[in-house]
């Protein structure tokens, strides 16, 4: 004790307990797994932890064309995903934001959503598009179009729209609520002031609102981006990655890998390869975060 | 001599006579064992066609003074990935477990071989092709609960129609029946198919099910899924016809398009929609489909053989769901007398009645006379036609590799039905990466 008294100074000290709890809980995993993707690793196996591969998940990585389409899926589907959830959420929190009364019912109610477990959406949005019982197509066959089925989550483009409808129809809310935040909390001289000045509304939300905004879209885009992965049990539900693969995700591949397949040691390796994902957009929404703070005078 | 022979043959068959009323008896006055204070933990496959076994499980504690505690109760497929972690962290701190004769191959040694455990009298009384197949290196892993195999399910009115049969006798030059052969079934799911209103039939199209329906018919077709040494053979012709018959079912609409998508409960709910002509699958619907309250083609359900394959044979793919106990256990007796008290007479009737497989040989006959008794020949008729399959039952390879093969090949063979590759550049490839995990696996040298 007198040994780290006289060596550490106190704000050290007082960071200490922090600074294990993180190396405890996310440094030694992230560690470890770094270090099974270089071994055979089975879950079934424990043995296996201590066999030694090299770099040869990570080659065969490289050369596995299936991996690399399920990367660039999950790429485009985040960067749609978010930015649609971002639109919709921000229109939806300008609309709550407007209005006099009932905007606690209001606001509850656009919640719901985001109270569904992924599994029940998933089951919810597999009935919705489900080609033969379906709620979609039943509604078309009753406007008149009687022999029309769409196959929906058999088609690429319908089946990974279908998912896209999941994945925003679940998180938008989220985007909602934390964007309605910001609005809450914006002063409303400038605006009133603008308005004097004679702007019209879009130059309003143009030149005021939205910059005031911007610490909270990149707040939300950042924590959106690295929750997203939430999707995977709604994507397991719906199409589990199928068919032959056109709606496969990193996130159903892995877990498939790890989990049915056992064979953990190549399920981290593709995690550390999808990391790389991850580490992008938090930086590039933490940057943006920074350069808008910036814009708004506030302190890095 | 003869006359001899003939003293011998009454002997013994008064002595197996004998024994088996002995063995009756045991059953009788079976004794669960006292294990006064004794808290067992279990991990229990959850949902609600499982559960109701469970409300026997208070019987037992009062008989034996031991408490049981449901530490996990999932469905299958997260109960093993639950199981896997356990295997990983070391952390297997229960005594049983339910398990799956697909699964059961990928566990190692974590469970005991029950031979050891169980009396051999009371293992006599289990279907013997259903105990066998829950063996794995010849260790009896698992004691078995309910057994699955697939038939045929057909709605009746349409092969009774008048219509029908003129218009399939005029275009096939054959009565219209139920079919007996996979050619016979693409023939009529064909000739009945009417999108969107009804289609001829649907399949799992993914997971396990999917390789799981392609393995019946490639075996159906006298073909495999490995040769002797483990070699993925399933790209053979045998295969490839195979194959071949879902894609030519899948492209002549026959199926609804989202099939590749179906699993069991969405083809069940098909069939109870009445938009399904014909339904190969599982016993456990049989029940559900003659439910008027949640079935529109109840009182219409007719039951027929799985078809042959071009080979003459049934693929017959079954699997058991079953009980294991773990050799962590701290009271291993304790744990077989619970696992062979869930699978007793009384509770393989439970499961019989519900409409599931039995898997003790005397439930078997005893629940289709009991059908036959309360007035309800269609289950008693679900039984025979059931019964009979059984002699075809085959699992899939005993191997711990098979859920991985299994995934390798699902992914290729809806590739194959929707059109992005021919049959034999699908399975082509998924005999490459099979390959390549035996031999990884240091299984295929």
């Amino acid at each position: 004790m007198r040994f780290f008294r006289s060596r550490l100074s106190p704000p050290i000290l007082l960071l200490m307990p922090a600074f294990v709890i993180i190396v405890l809980v996310v440094a030694v995993p992230l560690l470890f797994s770094l270090y099974t993707s270089f071994t055979g690793y089975r879950l079934v196996k424990p043995d296996s932890l201590w066999q030694w591969v090299g770099l040869r998940n990570y080659q065969r990585l490289l050369s596995d064309v299936d991996f690399w389409w399920a990367f660039g899926r999950t790429l485009v589907f985040l960067t749609v995903a978010l930015n649609l959830e971002l639109v919709l959420g921000l229109g939806i929190a300008l609309l709550i934001d407007k209005l006099t009364a009932g905007q606690r019912v209001i606001r509850t109610i656009m919640m719901f959503p985001m109270m569904f477990s992924p599994i029940l959406v998933g089951f919810q949005f597999k009935y919705i598009f489900n080609d033969n019982v379906g709620l979609v197509n039943n509604a078309i066959q009753s406007l008149g179009w009687e022999n029309v089925t769409i196959p929906w989550l058999v088609n690429p483009i319908t089946a990974n729209l279908a998912i896209l409808m999941a994945e925003v129809w679940m998180s938008t809310p989220i985007f909602a609520i934390l964007l309605l935040a910001g609005l809450m909390a914006m002063p409303r001289d400038p605006i009133e002031a603008a308005k004097v000045d004679g702007c019209n509304p879009w130059q309003v939300f143009r030149h005021i609102t939205l910059p005031y905004l911007m610490p909270f879209v990149y707040i939300a885009m950042a924590i959106r981006s690295l929750d997203v992965a939430r999707a995977y049990d709604m994507v397991k539900i719906m199409t589990n990655g199928g068919p032959a693969g056109r709606t496969e995700l990193l996130w159903t591949l892995i877990a498939r890998t790890g989990y049915q397949d056992a064979r953990m040691g190549m399920a981290n390796a593709m995690s550390y390869a999808s990391i790389l994902l991850s580490v992008y957009f938090t930086v590039y929404f933490f940057r943006k975060l920074a350069a808008a703070r910036r814009t708004m005078g506030g302190v890095e | 001599m003869r006359f001899m022979r003939g003293i011998q043959a009454a002997l013994f068959s008064c002595a197996a006579l004998g024994a088996l009323t002995a063995v009756a008896s045991a059953e009788d006055a079976a004794n669960w064992g006292s294990f006064p204070g004794y808290t067992l933990k279990v991990k229990l496959i959850g949902g609600t066609q499982y559960e109701k076994l469970y409300t026997r499980i208070p019987e037992w504690e009062k008989a034996t003074g031991a408490k049981v505690e449901i530490v996990s109760s999932k469905n299958h497929f997260e109960l093993d990935r639950e199981i896997k972690q356990d295997i990983a962290t070391g952390a297997i701190t229960w005594c049983v477990g339910s398990n799956h004769t697909s699964f059961a191959p990928q566990y190692g040694d974590i469970y005991v071989d029950l031979k050891t455990l169980i009396p051999q009298a009371t293992l006599d009384e289990f279907v013997p092709g259903t105990l066998a197949s829950s063996m794995v290196d010849g260790r009896l892993v698992q004691l078995p609960r309910v057994t699955d195999v697939s038939n045929l399910y057909y709605l009746k009115d349409l092969y009774e129609n008048a219509d029908n049969k003129a218009k399939y006798k005029e275009k096939f030059g054959t009565e219209l029946a139920p079919p007996t052969t996979y050619d016979e079934l693409k023939q009529q799911v064909i000739f009945f198919a009417n999108p969107p209103n009804l289609y001829g039939t649907a399949f799992a199209g993914k997971d396990e099910g999917m390789t799981g329906r392609f393995m019946e018919i490639v075996r159906a077709n006298g073909g495999d899924m490995f040769d002797e040494n483990w070699k993925p053979i399933f790209n053979s012709k045998a295969g490839v016809d195979a194959l071949q018959w879902f894609i030519d079912i899948y492209n002549a609409k026959a199926v609804p398009a989202g099939t590749v998508n179906y699993t069991w409960d969405d083809i069940g709910q098909a069939f109870a929609a009445g938009t399904l002509a014909v339904d190969l699958d599982w016993p456990g619907f049989a029940a559900f489909y003659n439910d008027p309250a949640k079935s529109k083609v109840a009182g219409n359900v007719g039951f027929a053989l799985s078809p042959l394959g071009t080979a003459g044979k049934r693929g017959g793919w079954s699997g058991s769901h079953s009980f294991s106990v773990t050799e962590a256990c701290d009271n291993k007796p304790a744990a077989a007398s619970l696992i062979t008290f869930l699978t007793d007479y009384d509770s393989e009737m439970l499961e019989a009645r519900a409409g599931n497989l039995p898997t003790r040989t005397k439930a078997f006959t005893d629940v289709v006379e009991e059908f036959k008794k309360s007035d309800t020949p269609y289950m008693a008729e679900m039984f025979a036609v059931w019964e009979k399959s059984l002699a075809d039952a085959r699992t899939p390879p005993l191997v711990p590799q098979w859920i991985e093969v299994s995934n390798v090949i699902w992914p290729e063979l809806q590739a194959a039905i929707v059109g992005q590759k021919t049959a034999q550049e699908a399975l082509d490839t998924a005999a490459k990466k099979a390959t390549q995990i035996m031999e990884d696996a240091g299984v295929l040298q």
